[in-house]
């Protein structure tokens, strides 16, 4: 049995997710017309959701929908960023599943929706479905069945935080969300900072902040944006790197989740 | 993620900053990218560590039992190591897998990655002789199909493999960048013609040993994958010496491979990862992940990785085709 503190740690860890996410929704104000594409709000809305459900999965006293209403927010959710993946992958071709940005959100909204679906109840207590955890269960939830889509599942968050992360500490291939960048760049659109290219030494290299013409070639490269889009481009909470170390966390704690529920 | 690239901005000039940034976007590090599948396998493997089953007896009971056969030197660390995980468990485990994740996400972490490499080489190293008996590499047990020389080791192979330093700038193949093409072939060498060792162990040759050890992993898996094992195990059934010599000879040409050609060198290369496919399949079932009692994916996947780092580099590739 997995000790209860550590399903309460990774439950908190949820909730900090969550209040950053809401925190994020609320700076950003999406309902204000102008004030950010609402397509990028959906991002921020899925990480609420999820990581309040994730942590009722992990803490019983978390709970606040029932199993049957999650399903059909993240049947909804997995359907939204599965038509974005499409759109993505008709502008941008395959490179749009494997490198894309709203792939990694099909893919939490997909183990989100496998892991309500797929799971039976927990052994002893048995109150139903995912709800029922703090039960007899091995790990104190629920089992799923079709472990190898759980094993398949966690190896895609894996690969994904993990990608994540090395993009967050460094310029890397894509790296218009580094901290690095971020460091250099000023409050503004300056988003796609690509730096040093890959190669020899590239751990090294890919530390170093993104050069200045870079960024201010990038900078040229986006006329028209509206100043009152300032607080809503990369600054404070709605920095990109929050809402990237956001998505780490749930990456890691789903990947745990599916793992203790094999 | 968009809401990074675009933020706040509208989607014409989006467009052009995504097709940009696109454009910009250069080929990944080779090395960097092996770096980051063994930060994956690292966080995997923390992963798996906070499972129901390793706070239960019977991991500290799966810990002892790697001290059978092997010899008193190995033996009483593993047992004192057992008990000790016995008697703080959810304390120690609870650690155990947090290292690991960390170890995975400081590899992934660049200003971190070469503190987290060194701290996976140690931990690799204690991990190997107290937890799993040195792979059980001294006892005639030991085969290639159930993880011999032990997945923990290969971990340490290639945090050294993959070191990011350039110690051979016109490296012929990643693995040699940090240490060299000699040193890299001959670690190669030693590992490949270990496991063909192994696998002409009694323990592997046997009639009937290779068909127990593929069908001994049946408990606890999904239908498919008990079907599966039973089919293979049916195919080597008292089948154990030939299976082992094809197993063996095998082995040995992909130990060889990468001191051969380019074009034989990638054949060889390839014949590694279906090897390694084939063991992760068939003689250890994922790492037994699938029964909630694995620890580790164990070893098809890191030798599927070590035969990426020694795969022949593009660039400059008509210079070398002696060797890889």
């Amino acid at each position: 049995m997995i000790p209860s503190w550590i399903l309460d740690t990774f439950a908190a860890i949820m909730l900090v997710v969550a209040a950053v996410s809401a925190a994020r929704l609320v700076a950003a104000r999406p309902w204000q017309r102008g004030a950010r594409p609402a397509a990028l709000a959906d991002i921020d809305v899925a990480h609420l959701l999820m990581a309040i459900a994730m942590a009722g999965m992990l803490a019983p006293g978390l709970q606040t929908l029932p199993d049957g209403a999650w399903e059909v927010i993240f049947a909804a959710m997995t359907a939204w960023f599965a038509y974005r993946v499409a759109r993505d992958a008709q502008a941008s071709g395959v490179r749009a599943l494997a490198g894309g940005h709203c792939a990694p959100h099909l893919i939490h909204a997909g183990a989100m929706l496998y892991m309500f679906v797929a799971v039976s109840a927990p052994m002893a207590h048995g109150s139903g479905g995912m709800s029922g955890m703090g039960g007899g269960g091995m790990s104190g939830m629920g089992t799923l069945s079709l472990p190898f889509l759980a094993f398949l599942f966690t190896l895609v968050l894996v690969g994904y935080s993990i990608w994540d992360l090395d993009q967050l500490s460094g310029p890397g291939a894509s790296g218009h969300y580094s901290l690095a960048v971020a460091r250099v760049a000023p409050p503004g659109p300056v988003l796609a900072g690509v730096g040093a290219p890959a190669g020899p030494g590239a751990a090294a290299v890919l530390t170093e902040p993104a050069s200045p013409p870079v960024v201010a070639e990038t900078i040229e490269e986006a006329p028209g944006v509206p100043p009152a889009s300032a607080p809503a481009d990369g600054t404070g909470v709605l920095a990109p790197w929050v809402a990237t170390s956001c998505r780490i966390a749930m990456g890691v704690t789903m990947a745990f989740m599916l793992i203790i529920m094999i | 993620m968009s809401e990074i690239a675009a933020a706040g901005v509208r989607p014409a000039w989006r467009s052009r900053l995504g097709a940009g940034a696109e454009a910009a976007r250069g080929a990944p590090d080779a090395r960097r990218l092996l770096q980051l599948t063994l930060a994956g396998i690292w966080l995997l493997d923390g992963v798996l560590q906070y499972q129901a089953f390793m706070y239960s007896k019977d991991f500290t009971d799966m810990l002892s039992g790697t001290a059978s056969g092997n010899p008193g030197v190995v033996a009483h660390p593993v047992t004192w190591n057992a008990t000790l995980v016995q008697h703080h468990l959810v304390l120690l485990n609870t650690i155990f897998a947090t290292i690991q994740v960390l170890l995975g996400l400081g590899i992934a972490w660049r200003p971190t990655v070469r503190v987290a490499l060194a701290a996976s080489i140690a931990w690799a190293l204690g991990v190997w002789w107290f937890g799993e008996g040195l792979g059980m590499v001294l006892t005639d047990s030991a085969s290639p199909v159930n993880g011999a020389p032990g997945a923990v080791i290969l971990y340490a192979l290639l945090a050294v493999l993959l070191w990011p330093a350039d110690r051979d700038p016109a490296a012929p193949f990643v693995a040699a960048r940090a240490v060299g093409a000699q040193v890299a072939r001959a670690l190669w060498l030693v590992l490949w013609l270990s496991l063909a060792w192994f696998a002409l162990l009694p323990g592997t040759r046997a009639p009937q040993a290779l068909h127990d050890m593929i069908a001994g992993m049946e408990d606890g898996e999904p239908g498919w994958l008990a079907a599966l094992d039973r089919g293979a195990a049916s195919l080597v059934a008292h089948q154990g010496l030939a299976a082992s010599v094809v197993l063996a000879a095998a082995l040995v040409i992909v130990a060889a491979g990468v001191c051969l050609p380019v074009p034989y060198a990638k054949g060889a290369l390839v014949l590694a990862i279906v090897i390694a496919a084939v063991i992760w399949v068939f003689g250890e079932a994922f790492g037994v992940i699938l029964t909630g009692g694995g620890t580790d994916p164990n070893s098809g996947p890191l030798l599927a990785l070590l035969a990426l780092a020694y795969w022949p580099a593009a660039a400059g590739a008509d210079d070398r085709k002696a060797a890889p």
